[in-house]
């Protein structure tokens, strides 16, 4: 590893990274703006400009070197020395801030980026309190760019990480930069707006209030969001994501960084795809009913209600009689505990994966590009856990059945009781399915919205959103992928895991790392989890 | 929307309109292919083709030239813009910018300025209504000893005062130059000119004069 000397700091840095990188895995805050690291380096915004040590022409001695030199286009080089705390470096910055905020309307009361801005954070740091500027500014208009995203061209830095991730992550193109020098601005081609599945990215990549993502538009302040990483449901990709919520409302999603996984994008259908969870008919509260009788049992009341069905069932029917249907929205834990509680109380019971949703084709990125020089890929999978179920179904053995099987022989009256999972963000259930209802005695139905299902239920449980619940999906590439939970169910009540630990006999809190440590004792997969690194604090 | 907002979803161009490339102009610009590794390196080539034919670039023929380049059409309008020799909008046979440079302003230049628009009947960036003439200023056009400067099309007058303006404007040679030249950024003619050829009939065809030769013909 080569060792660079950085403002009289000695550091180890991983070999082929630009200076620039270098000192932000460090720690340091180097201001940046045309740096991304995941894009080519332009080396434009000038920001970034560092000393560096030279032999002097004459004397071949290291002296420090009057012209700046841009960081983030220097390799390190083992030996190397430079600084960022210098008069020359200073300076510099002071002035690229000027630049850049010369036409800046300085309307950050009205900007969505404001408190999440790096013109803001490096105005306060680098730069001067102070314009020069006299003359009227330029104003530039307001441009609707696409349907996800509008332009704010007035407080652009031209950067063109915009640009350049449309070239080189989505590979689609629309974005164009147009005109030259003072009066360059960022644009589309008329009547070819941006609109790709990725588009929503140039959001977060803009470093500044520049790209707005009309979905959030003048809906929250950032400083009000608190931010829980997560993992997006959408499909087998599993990408890393942060939700960002206030008053118990997922206001957005973001991509977190996972070099394994999305690097550090994530797809619009992700991204805002989250919009059901807030919808007013969610299934509430559990619900039991007997006859014409209909209860809902309090949490306390509700493990035991369960169990004492299930047993009198068994008793009556035989263990045979009973199946579960597992879902690839449940997580990992969930499923374990449910299958769990069947097979203790029915040890032959029959197991069966849920449908799996698939919906058009495999995507990849950039447009027109196949194996290595694939960069994101959206699955046509559109569920985040079928392998991890499917890793629960083997190891449990016994009998399982495909989903079509279960339909096929409950309507043949084979089964007395059974427990179903839901939790698809789409209806699941249609007329011919709904019919196995009146073919099962007990038909407990765990879901989040209404269906044929659901009506004809003995038992229904709220199933509750990812963001409710915490857990471990098992991704398409078959990393098991944590994530935490960031709000509470609407009614306040109990989520999957703590009511589904419960119900299979445990006391206390759920927790999903206890119940994984419980599930890695007889399945080996689960011994190993990944969490996508932290980000050193000055990137982005 | 909160704010006011510049469209740009809805289309430049209609869907259903008539290709502007002549099948002579495509082939032309295909004959570039062969010398670059890529063919969005013909670009700059192409564009010098599709205006010396049209005189200037339409939206119509930025999305031809896409399609014939493989490329899409923001990467034609962000190369189109960045120079100011490409016109987007129809622009007169003649051109006349007027320097906008220090030394040319200190010597005068803003009066002749003036006295164009007065005599033309037009503003900066506009052409006249028998699209004879386009008005358009430019940083320093490189005659700074002889301020205040004007080109017409690729001819520079010098020294110009506002007096000279109406002689200028009457002079139908006011717009060519003559030296040895290549046709190779030119659209496709009937019967091409070489260099050579022009240099010993002594009178250089200019861009906008085979234009009006055409639109006679
Ligand atoms: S819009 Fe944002 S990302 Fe694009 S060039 Fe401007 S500042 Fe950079
Ligand atoms: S690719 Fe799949 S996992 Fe990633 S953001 Fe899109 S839907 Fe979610
Ligand atoms: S020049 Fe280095 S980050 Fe922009
Ligand atoms: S300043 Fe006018 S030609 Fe140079």
């Amino acid at each position: 590893m080569p060792r660079i000397i950085i403002d009289n700091r000695q550091i180890e840095c991983r070999e082929g990274i630009p200076v620039l990188q270098a000192a932000l895995e460090a720690g340091l805050d180097v201001p940046h703006y045309c740096y991304h690291p995941s894009l080519s380096v332009v080396a434009s915004c000038r920001l970034c400009l560092m000393q560096m040590k030279m032999p002097h022409p004459k004397t071949q001695e290291m002296v420090w070197s009057p012209k700046l030199v841009p960081s983030c286009q220097t390799p390190v080089r083992d030996g190397m020395e430079v600084r960022f705390k210098s008069e020359a470096v200073a300076k510099n910055q002071k002035a690229c801030m000027e630049f850049f905020l010369l036409n800046h309307p300085l309307d950050c009361p009205v900007c969505d980026q404001a408190g999440e801005c790096y013109l803001q954070d490096y105005s306060y740091h680098f730069g001067d309190a102070e314009s020069r500027m006299v003359d009227q500014k330029l104003v530039n208009p307001k441009k609707d760019i696409g349907p996800g995203t509008l332009l704010y061209q007035d407080r652009c830095v031209m950067c063109t990480r915009c640009v350049r991730f449309i070239g080189e992550i989505s590979g689609t193109h629309e974005l164009c930069m147009v005109h030259r020098g003072s009066r360059t601005e960022i644009d589309v081609f008329p009547g070819l707006p941006l609109d790709n599945p990725l588009q929503g990215n140039v959001v977060d990549v803009c470093p500044v209030g520049s790209m707005l993502d009309k979905d959030f538009l003048f809906k929250r302040r950032v400083w009000e969001l608190s931010g829980t990483p997560s993992i997006c449901p959408g499909c087998a990709t599993g990408c890393s994501i942060r939700i960002d919520h206030a008053d118990n409302r997922v206001c957005r999603l973001k991509p977190r960084f996972n070099p394994k996984v999305n690097d550090r994008w994530m797809c619009d259908e992700g991204r805002f795809g989250f919009k059901y969870i807030h919808e007013a008919n969610r299934i509430a509260s559990p619900i039991v009913r007997r006859g014409l009788e209909q209860t809902t049992p309090s949490w306390e009341q509700l493990p035991e209600i369960v169990r004492f069905r299930f047993q009198e069932h068994v008793r009556r029917n035989g263990a045979e009689k009973v199946v579960a249907v597992l879902s690839p929205f449940m997580t990992c834990e969930e499923g374990w505990l449910l299958i769990r509680f069947i097979r203790t109380i029915a040890p032959e019971a029959a197991l069966v994966m849920g449908p799996v949703p698939l919906e058009g084709e495999d995507q990849y990125f950039p447009v027109g590009a196949t194996s290595k020089a694939v960069k994101f890929t959206i699955l046509a999978e559109k569920c985040p856990n079928r392998r991890g179920i499917e890793m629960l179904l083997k190891a449990a053995g016994g009998t399982t059945l495909t989903f079509g099987e279960f339909v096929e022989q409950s309507g043949k009256g084979e089964f007395s009781s059974a427990w179903v999972v839901g939790g698809y963000a789409k209806p699941w259930i249609d007329k011919a399915t709904a019919k196995i209802a009146a073919n099962i005695e007990l038909l407990v139905v765990q879901d989040i919205f209404e269906s044929g299902l659901v009506a004809g239920a003995a038992i229904v449980l709220p199933a509750r959103a990812w963001v409710e619940r915490e857990g471990s999906f098992v991704n398409t590439a078959g990393l098991v992928q944590p994530f935490e939970r960031a709000i509470a169910p609407p009614d306040g009540g109990r989520y999957d895991g703590q009511y589904l630990f419960e119900i299979a006999g445990y006391e206390g809190l759920f927790s999903a790392g206890r119940v994984r440590e419980m599930m890695a004792e007889s399945i080996s997969a689960f011994r190993e989890i990944y969490e996508a690194p932290v980000l050193p604090a000055h990137t982005h | 929307m909160a704010w006011k907002t510049i469209d740009r979803i809805s289309p430049a161009v209609d869907a259903d309109a008539e290709p502007v490339l002549s099948k002579a102009v495509k082939a032309k610009i295909r004959s570039f292919f062969d010398r670059y590794e890529t063919k969005r390196a013909a670009l700059l080539p192409a564009l010098h083709v599709v205006q010396d034919a049209s005189g200037s670039i339409s939206w119509q023929a930025m999305v031809e030239i896409a399609e014939l380049l493989e490329i899409h059409p923001s990467d034609v309008i962000d190369t189109i813009s960045f120079y100011t020799h490409f016109w987007t909008r129809p622009k007169g046979r003649k051109v006349i910018t007027v320097c906008r440079s220090l030394t040319c302003e200190v010597m005068g230049g803003v009066a002749v300025l003036e006295e164009l628009k007065r005599q033309l009947g037009i503003d900066e960036h506009e052409t006249t209504p028998d699209g004879k003439y386009s008005l358009v200023t430019e940083e320093c056009l490189a005659g700074c000893d002889h301020g205040p400067c004007l080109l017409v099309n690729e001819k520079l007058h010098k020294r110009v005062g506002p007096q000279d303006v109406a002689r200028i404007l009457a002079d139908a040679d006011n717009d060519r130059i003559a030296f040895e030249r290549s046709d190779l950024f030119d659209a496709p003619r009937d019967k091409v000119v070489t260099g050579a050829a022009a240099q010993e009939d002594g009178a250089h065809r200019s861009t906008s004069k085979d234009q009006e030769k055409r639109r006679a013909d």
